[in-house]
């Protein structure tokens, strides 16, 4: 039932607002493909052009160029002349605001697309059942949806987007409304949804947490352009920029300059002392500034046998907070952050400690970019 | 479903390519209709204004057009008096309505009076009472010679006279009827304002007086010049008030001028087209002004939050503050019902002596019956009742539709359309009637002297506030519900249909009665509009009162104020729970 879902070369740029004189391009050449079945997201901040992607998809945005293609008909193409409006897309959407009609019943919200498609009454009641069924809503078919909680009316609307079988469920930031502890239960049950219907999916999230849970593939994108699109292990293993690299949470950026380089691996200089084997991304040639970025859960600090990477530092402050303390060590006259799981204190403020950045986890990128 | 998928990639192109001019051929039919509507009665008048040709006799000649002719009229020093006399009338009255409106806000949101709910929704029924029957109910009050306080007043032997058929009798009059515009303004802005940062001014070390002078008096400002301008504007388009007190006295405001040049034998149009230009002119600047002020101070105080401010604590003198209310609402609300009904069951209204005011054979039914005996009093009754249903009807469709374009839509030109819909906010009611006399009394066989022309020039004149009121009530609903709907397969009509109507439905019904409401009891455009066979109530109130029996007139005073009061709790009840509508702009 579900679709392959191709975006090509898709640009949207807005009129220019008063005052500045260029044109905003909120998405900016963004291609990628989504595999029948496949559940994508696209991760980023906010203004990133991920939403605007969605809706572009969803035929709610007209793009300025490029191409929407969902199981092999065009749907986008506004140079051709080819705006599909949503209504006939046979798309299913999530809506961040949960977009559930609050004048109608649970059962009346999930069979508005049936009844907007003609499906004989019969057909109605038992997909509007199996969709309830899916969400572990069965027990509240007639209750009017203003009597539901946040989590429920989330289930409703996800009910109401699979029940007509769409070839693509689109959603848009669905658990951004709902507190923290449901968010991360119904992260999981989403996941599991959609997989056991087998829809093909494009999921929109500022959250890391939540595209890596979710996401069979993860997109970040930046600016309107989509910096990396890979599965989430490789994301977090090989972040294609530094960007990337901070969204996976490698918030310890070094800047030093590019000694040599071997392949894939390089040496940087940082500070008077410092000399720090890393992997590099790109093709960044010796005697260019490299900014190092690595999570601080990377850094380890007395590590127990001497290798290479390895520098004397001093703790600068202690952040214990129970089942993990972050330390501020100071190396290379530069400050980073090390994290130490465990519910032991090892470490005191102002002692001397070694330092080790092992190589495969420093990643190196041109500070150029 | 590959094969689905491919019939779609056929068909789906050329269905959305037939309907890309759906949008377009939309909007011009707005624009069309509103032309109607607006435009061409706005044109026509201004076209009257500079010819000198009889549009009933001669038909529409533009040979003559001629700045000229306008000058000639606006030179006229009974122009210039009228104009003098409004600008008197209406300005005293808006500072008398600011006093009273402004205190009473303070003394409702600020204060620990008691009954404070009371006060607050008894001093807002000044603005259900169409002001020909204030004005009506006045005169029985206080003519110098008859007038009941003046009567009761000689009997008991008190020196006190009043004689409100002069110029402060009609700034009194306009004052206190049109305060509740001001309270509407300056309550919401002082319920609205954040008391932190009143609170803020006086842990920096200002006194109450300094606070209220520096933080709280600047933050409403824009809120007190607004609610001014609003009455001010209001008043100024006023029939009822200055016909019943100033026409006595000779005192011609523009209104009664305007009506008087078209009540002349042979009617002088032309002339009533000029000075009607001419109040327009001024209603527009104020209105204009009044958008200036709204727009060019935002309201930084009203955020999304609910505050309860913390009312002051007036100790023994709430008690003098109650009175205060007491007596606004006496002279507002039960003198003039008073007045109406003992003149309206009463055989005669002179009074002997202060017993015979309590006589009850002095009281009984015969002017209602005698009022019924007339057979206009139902016919307009009637014809009132069927105006009020097409204008809510006619109109409620074209401000949803409106609303809806303006709000919601993608559709070209609506920008265009949004202007010419609040056009209307700059123009009183009675100019609105002589431009569709203008308009319509040359075309043979057209809409004047029909019911529709009347019901047409009230959807016209109310459009404005129609238009924002189920806009508002429109914005209110999340745009991804209807998003929702799109995806889920429905069309743009379909949607409407089964989504935002519904949720939109308390403030359609809302703005809908409101409509009613206002049609029924609208003198201003009527005035130019009705004829023998379409008499409207407001007309024919006025007929009763010019024709000089007190009695019949009081009793269908009272008549008309049951049936508004009757719609009034009606739509309570239906749109209890939708917002607001928007204060409106009434005459």
């Amino acid at each position: 039932m579900s679709s392959e879902l191709r975006v090509e070369h898709l640009r949207k740029i807005f009129p220019p607002i008063k005052g500045s004189p260029v044109a905003k391009a909120a998405i900016d050449d963004v291609s990628f493909t989504i595999a029948a079945g496949e559940i994508v997201v696209l991760l980023g901040p906010s203004g990133c052009g991920k939403t605007t992607t969605l809706r572009c998809v969803a035929g709610l945005e007209h793009p300025t160029s490029g191409r929407i293609v969902i199981g092999g008909t065009m749907y986008t193409d506004p140079q051709a002349g080819v705006l599909v409006p949503p209504r006939s897309r046979n798309l299913g959407m999530v809506f961040q605001s949960y977009a559930v009609w609050p004048h109608m019943t649970v059962r009346q919200n999930v069979g508005y697309p049936l009844k907007a498609r003609g499906v004989p009454r019969r057909d109605q009641a038992k997909a509007i059942e199996e969709a309830l069924g899916l969400v572990e809503l069965s027990d509240y078919a007639d209750r009017p949806v203003t009597q539901l909680s946040g989590g429920q009316m989330q289930r409703v609307a996800l009910a109401r987007s699979m029940v007509y079988q769409p070839q693509i469920l689109l959603l848009d930031e669905p658990l951004s409304n709902l507190d923290a502890q449901l968010r991360l239960r119904l992260r999981d049950d989403l996941r599991r949804i959609i997989k056991r219907v087998g829809l093909t999916a494009l999921y929109v999230t500022h959250d890391q947490q939540e595209a890596v849970v979710l996401g069979d593939r993860i997109g970040v994108m930046r600016d309107g352009k989509l910096l990396q699109l890979a599965a989430p292990d490789e994301l977090y293993n090989d972040p294609a920029d530094l960007f990337v690299a901070g969204f996976t949470g490698a918030s310890n950026v070094i800047a030093g300059r590019l000694v040599s380089r071997d392949g894939m691996q390089g040496v940087v200089s940082v500070g008077s002392r410092g000399s720090l084997t890393v992997r590099l991304a790109g093709d960044t040639a010796p005697g260019a500034a490299v900014n190092v970025a690595l999570r601080p859960d990377n850094v380890l600090l007395e590590p127990s046998n001497a290798g290479p990477n390895q520098f004397p530092g001093r703790v600068v402050s202690r952040n214990y907070q129970g089942t993990q303390t972050v330390y501020e060590v100071s190396v290379f006259g530069q400050t980073i952050e090390a994290l130490e799981v465990g519910s032991s204190i090892r470490h005191a403020v102002d002692a001397a400690v070694t330092v080790a950045l092992p190589a495969e986890v420093c990643w190196g990128y041109g500070a150029g970019m | 479903m590959d094969a689905q998928a491919q019939s779609l990639a056929v068909a789906v192109p050329n269905r959305h390519a037939e309907r890309r001019w759906l949008p377009a051929a939309w909007s011009g039919l707005l624009i069309a209709v509103l032309s109607f509507l607006v435009l061409y009665p706005t044109a026509m008048l201004l076209i009257g204004a500079l010819t000198t040709t009889n549009p009933v006799v001669e038909g529409y000649h533009f040979a003559d057009l001629s700045i000229g002719n306008f000058l000639t009229v606006v030179t006229n020093p009974n122009v210039g008096s009228a104009l003098a006399n409004s600008l008197i009338a209406c300005g005293g009255g808006t500072i008398v309505a600011v006093t009273i409106g402004l205190s009473f806000a303070w003394v409702v949101v600020r204060t620990n009076t008691p009954c404070k709910g009371l006060i607050a929704s008894a001093g807002m029924l000044p603005l259900f009472v169409p002001p020909l029957v204030a004005g009506v109910a006045w005169s029985i009050l206080g003519s110098p010679k008859t007038g009941l306080l003046n009567m009761l007043a000689a009997k008991a032997g008190i020196p006190f006279h009043i004689d409100l058929y002069t110029m402060p009798g009609m700034i009194f009059v306009f004052g206190i009827y049109y305060a509740p515009y001001v309270y509407m303004f300056t309550a919401a802005a002082l319920r609205n304002m954040d008391p932190s940062l009143e609170e803020a001014a006086e842990i920096s070390g200002a006194s109450a007086a300094r606070t209220i002078a520096t933080v709280t008096f600047p933050l409403i400002l824009p809120a007190i010049i607004s609610g001014m301008l609003l009455s001010f504007v209001v008043m100024l388009g006023i029939y009822g008030v200055p016909a019943v007190l100033g026409s006595p006295a000779n005192l011609s405001l523009l209104t009664t001028y305007i009506f008087a040049l078209t009540a002349w034998s042979p009617p002088l149009y032309n002339t009533a087209a000029a000075v009607a230009v001419i109040l327009m002119v001024v209603t527009g600047f104020m209105v204009w002004l009044q958008q200036k002020v709204l727009s060019g101070r935002s309201y930084t105080t009203v955020a999304g939050k609910a505050f309860r401010p913390r009312p002051l604590n007036l100790g023994a003198w709430r008690f003098l503050t109650l009175a205060m209310a007491m007596v606004y609402l006496l002279v507002v609300v039960v003198l003039p019902s008073i007045a109406l009904f003992i003149a309206a069951f009463r055989k005669f209204l002179f009074i002997r002596d202060i017993p015979s005011l309590f006589d009850a054979k002095q009281y009984g039914w015969q002017h209602f019956i005698k009022m019924f005996d007339n057979p206009l009093t139902i016919t307009s009754i009637i014809n009132s009742m069927k105006v009020g249903v097409i204008t809510a009807v006619v109109g409620g469709i074209l401000a949803f539709a409106i609303g809806y374009t303006v709000t919601r839509s993608r559709a070209p030109g609506r920008r265009t359309i949004d202007v010419i819909t609040t056009i209307p906010v700059a123009i009183p009611g009675l100019v609105i009637g002589v431009a569709y006399l203008w308009a319509w009394i040359g075309v043979p066989f057209g809409l004047y002297g029909t019911l529709w022309i009347l019901a047409l020039a009230f959807v016209a004149r109310f459009m404005p506030d129609t238009v924002k009121a189920l806009s508002t009530s429109l914005m209110q609903i999340h745009r991804e519900l209807e998003e929702a709907a799109w995806i889920c397969g429905r069309g743009t009509l379909g949607t409407i249909g089964s989504i935002v109507l519904p949720l939109a439905r308390p403030g359609v019904v809302a703005a809908m009665t409101l409509l009613f409401i206002l049609a029924i009891r609208e003198l201003g455009s009527s005035l130019f509009l009705y004829s023998s066979g379409t008499m409207v109530m407001a007309v024919q109130l006025l007929g009763y009162y010019e024709g000089g029996n007190i009695g019949i007139t009081a009793a269908f005073s009272l008549v008309q104020m049951v049936l508004l009061g009757v719609l009034i709790t009606v739509t309570n009840r239906l749109s209890r729970g939708a917002n607001r509508a928007s204060p409106i702009r009434t005459g």
